[in-house]
Formats: structure tokens, sequence, C-alpha cells
């Protein structure tokens, strides 16, 4: 029996090593095969070199012409720089709309508030497709001209719901006797407000804008039907890449993607870890 | 001002802007998708303005007897969505729920730390990890190669363009999807009970299924539900990892939208799945008990 157990349980946690395996081995083999420098076969190893690196920003490179795949590094700039916009612009209206919702359902009591409550998670379960066809179909007929401004709206859509999750677990998780004993010292509502409701959201608020400017700058299928012709986004200009074929840049810049996703998202963790 | 019309003027700036926002942009358009569903696709790629209940018809068998019999093509690929969705769905939780008991029980700091590594691929750009997987499966591929050079085989394995290449991937990017809700009831799971079925003469397997499969069941349906909405829409796991050959219904929205220009049936389409979705959702919430919907809403 004793063996038995400890058989099973040294089961499990092979089985769990597995399991990260499965998550992270692939990563690292395309960190390790993105220094390779066979440009046809990207998986058989005949070198190391940074080219592909200095190929996709810009720099000057001797890869010899024949294997130059050239996209255009301006049009990838181009999409970094249209999806940081994006982002930005879609985290500050989410985080405002997304805190100010989340704030009314927690504060007061108003009939159907619980209706309210399902309809905010409405818009992080649509499937993306559904979502990204109906904003479609509706800013055509609108007579809307697609562009950033469509992206813009149709990504604040679903990104105000995540920023109210977040928010509302944080508020659900608040220390109310504070609050009261702020209003008994004689504070009126919008000193305790400021004073004392405000700083213990903050990290919540954080949290929301961060893991909305992550969605904001991943968003492939939404933005894909209703960024029209004239704005690619750096996941659409990849997407699109990845469809005319398979080059080693993409490689370069896939690894450069993880890595700044990999920092920004450990810094957002451990700075929630440390304020707790 | 009376505390009782402050409130309500409090209330009104928190909520109205948004609402408005949200009434316009996703109700609005979910609307007219809805309407669009049922009108009839003009000639030329736009919409005519009549009452026409055959973009449905083409999929569940009363198409348009004008223009076309009708063609089961369409109930395939919804079948065959459902079924990809399904499987993707125990996939995950193959690969999930065993973890989920070997994370449960470490300390509180490892424990952590192994959720800080299963949420971080979330934060990483879908379309990367899915890209990775197109360099180890495909025909010059990790794997090939691998096989190749050891003399396994003699000539590539088709590993890519397949429906398991599908899964694969879409089991690869909803592992934390799936993982979350499933830890949540693992962690929360009661071994006192556990140990007290054994003690009474329960086997081990006995018990999985009476004790600890009930248990966590909660965490296995939510899990399932999240994993399984996205995976049944969806366009672009099957763009890139399932080449031309395999067609979901996903692949299929975005042909009429963009390419077939038949924009009513194409909302049909779309119109299926989201039906599909609130169909779960009330199961979701009518099998799970009022206490544990209000739960789960209030996460």
């Amino acid at each position: 029996m004793k063996i038995a157990q400890s058989l099973f349980r040294g089961s499990l946690v092979a089985y769990t090593g597995l399991f990260f395996a499965f998550i992270y081995i692939p990563l690292v083999v395309i960190a390790v095969y993105s220094f390779n420098s066979n440009p046809v076969n990207m998986m058989t190893w005949t070198g190391f070199t940074t080219e592909w690196y200095a190929q996709v920003l810009g720099f000057k490179t001797t890869v010899s012409e024949n294997a130059l795949y050239i996209e255009s590094t301006g049009q990838l700039l181009q999409a970094v720089w249209n999806s940081l916009v994006i982002a930005t612009s879609t985290t500050l209206i989410a985080t405002v709309f997304g805190t100010a919702i989340a704030i009314g359902l927690y504060r007061f009591d108003f009939l159907g508030q619980r209706f309210y409550r399902v309809i905010m998670f409405m818009p992080m379960l649509m499937p993306d497709i559904v979502l990204g066809i109906a904003l479609l179909i509706f800013f055509v007929n609108s007579g809307i001209h697609l562009g950033l401004m469509t992206i813009i709206i149709g990504q604040c859509t679903f990104l105000i719901s995540y920023v109210f999750i977040v928010v509302s677990a944080r508020l659900a998780g608040m220390d109310r006797t504070l609050e009261n004993a702020s209003a008994d010292l004689g504070a009126d509502e919008w000193t305790t407000f400021r004073r004392v409701v405000l700083p213990q959201l903050l990290p919540g608020i954080v949290g929301g804008a961060l893991l909305a400017f992550i969605i904001s700058m991943d968003d492939l299928v939404i933005t894909y039907f209703i960024a029209g012709v004239d704005v690619t986004t750096l996941p659409m200009f990849i997407f699109a890449m990845l469809r005319r074929g398979i080059k080693p840049e993409i490689n370069a810049i896939a690894v450069m993607m993880l890595t700044f996703s990999f920092v920004v998202a450990s810094l957002g963790l451990y700075l929630r870890s440390r304020q707790k | 001002m009376s505390i009782a019309i402050r409130r309500r003027v409090q209330l009104a700036v928190l909520l109205g802007p948004v609402s408005l926002f949200l009434a316009v942009f996703f109700l609005g358009p979910l609307a007219i998708m809805m309407v669009t569903s049922f009108l009839a696709p003009g000639l030329y790629g736009g919409v005519e303005w009549t009452f026409y209940p055959h973009n449905f018809g083409r999929i569940l068998g009363f198409a348009d007897p004008m223009f076309e019999d009708f063609d089961p093509v369409y109930i395939a690929i919804f079948i065959r969505s459902v079924k990809i969705a399904a499987l993707t769905v125990l996939a995950a939780l193959i690969v999930c729920y065993p973890a989920a008991f070997c994370i449960a029980r470490l300390s509180e700091r490892w424990k952590n730390f192994c959720l800080f590594l299963i949420t971080l691929p979330f934060f990483t750009s879908l379309i990367v990890r899915l890209f990775v997987w197109v360099l180890i499966l495909r025909q010059t591929g990790l794997v090939n190669e691998m096989l190749l050079s050891t003399g396994m085989i003699a000539r590539p394995l088709d590993l890519i363009y397949t429906d398991g290449a599908i899964i694969l991937g879409m089991v690869y990017v909803f592992i934390p999807f799936m993982f979350m809700p499933v830890y949540g009831s693992v962690e929360k799971l009661d071994w006192t009970l556990v140990r007290a079925s054994l003690d009474l003469g329960a086997g081990p397997i006995r018990t999985f299924w009476r004790i600890i499969l009930p248990l966590t069941a909660p965490g296995i349906v939510g899990g399932a539900i999240i994993v399984f909405i996205p995976a049944l829409g969806n366009f672009v796991v099957p763009a890139i990892l399932g080449g031309a050959k395999v067609m979901m219904l996903g692949n299929l929205i975005e042909q009429q939208f963009l390419a077939a220009r038949n924009w009513p049936f194409g909302s049909a389409l779309a119109m299926m799945v989201m039906s599909v979705m609130l169909l779960l959702l009330l199961v979701y919430v009518f099998v799970s008990s009022r206490r544990g919907a209000d739960a789960a809403l209030n996460r």
C-alpha cells in the first residue's frame, strides 16, 4: 500500500513536470532556433547568427541577397506604432469605464443590478468572431469609416469587461469599516472616496489596466474584421506574414515579442504580489 | 439636495456613459447582426431588405428552393467544429486535471510560483504561441527533422494541417482557461472526506468516482465551458495549423464576410455560434446552484 502510494505520488509529480515542459519547451525551442543561420530550413542547425534580429530591426546585414526575404521594417514599425496607439487609447477608456461600472455596482443597490452584472460578463464571453463581424456590419451600415477609430471602439467593448472584473474583485475584498470610520470622523463622501477608497482600489485599477493593455496589444480576430484597409496592427502583420510563408525573420520578431511580454507580465505580477 | 437624489445622480454619472457606450457599440451591433441573418443576400454582396429564413435553411435543411438544393456540407462543418471543440475540452482537461492535484498540495510559495508559470503564457502573443507549433509540426519542422535524422521514419509525417494539430494548438493556448477553474475546485477539495471514504473501505478508484470527481465537478464544468466557447468559433488556430484542409465554423464565417461577401449567411452562422454559447451558459447557471452561480459571477 505504501509503495503503491509513493509510486502514485511520484507519477503525479512526473506528470506535472511534463505539463510544464509542454508549456515551455516550445518557447525555448523557438528562442534557440531564432539564432540559427540556416535561411532555408529553420529547424536544421547550421550555425549561430544574430542576422535575423538585425534584419528585423533594419540594420545592415550580411545575409546574401538570394537568402533575403525582405519584409519592410518600416511596415513592421508602423504596425507596432499602431498597436501601441490603439492599446494606449483603449486602456485609458476601458479603465475609466470599467472602474466606474465596478464602483457603481458595488456601492449602489438598484433594480436590475444582477442583470446588469450578467450583461457586463457578456462581451468577454462572446466568441470574438461573433463580436468582430457584428461590429463590422454595424460600422459599415452606419457609414463609419473603418480605421483606428473603429478598432479602438471595438476593442473597448470587451476590454471594459476585463477591467470591470479585476476591479470588482478588488472591491469585494476591501475593508468597508475604513470607509465608515472615515465618514464618522467627519470626512465628506468625496474626501472619503479620494483618500480612503481610491488608494485601496489602485492595485486593482492598475492590474485591470495592465490586463487591458496586454489583451489589446494581442487582439487579432476583432481587429482583423474592423481594421479596414489602411491600418495594420502587430498581430495582423504577423498573421499576414505567416499566411504568406514562414521566414526566419518571423522567428526573431516572435522572440522579441515573447521577451517583451514576459518582462511586462512578470513585472506586473511581481508588483501585485508586493502590494498584497 | 436630498441624499436620495444625490445618490441617484452619482449612480447615473457612474453607469450612464458606459451603459450608453455598451448599448450602442455592443448590443447594437449584435442586434443588427441578428436582423442581417434574416435578410436576403444581394446579388453583388449587399443585402436585400426582405425577410429570408433560408440563411439558416442552408445550414439546417430548408435551403431556398429557387437557387439551390440543400447541401449538408454546412451542417457537417458545424458538427465537425463541435467535435473538435469537444475534443479540445477533453484533451485540455486530461492535461490540466492531474497537474492541478499536484500543484494544490505544494507549499504556498511553490504554489504561487507554479500558478505564475501557468498564467505567464496567457500574457504573450497568441499568434506567436501558435507559430511555434508550426515550426515544430510542419514537414521540415522539429519533430520530423529529429525523427528523420534518427532514421525512425523514411519520409516526413503529416503532422500539421490535421484535426490533431488544431486540437493541439487550441489546448496549448487554452491551458490557463482550463487550469484555473479546475485548480480552484481542486484546492478547495475537503481531503477529510477522501480519507473517510478510504477508511470506510472504498477503493481508490471508487473514492475518485464517488468523492473526488463530484466535488471537483464545478471547476471541470466551468473550465469546459470557457474552453468550449472560444474553441467552437475559433478561426485563428485553423487558419494557421489547419491550412486549407480543415474547415471550421470560424473559417467559414470569415470566408462569408471577406471572400464570398454573403453577409446574411455569415451572420446566420455567427448566430449559431452565439446560440450555442448562450445555451451553454444557461445550462451552467441552471445546473449550478443559485449560490454557486452567484459565486461564479461575483468572482
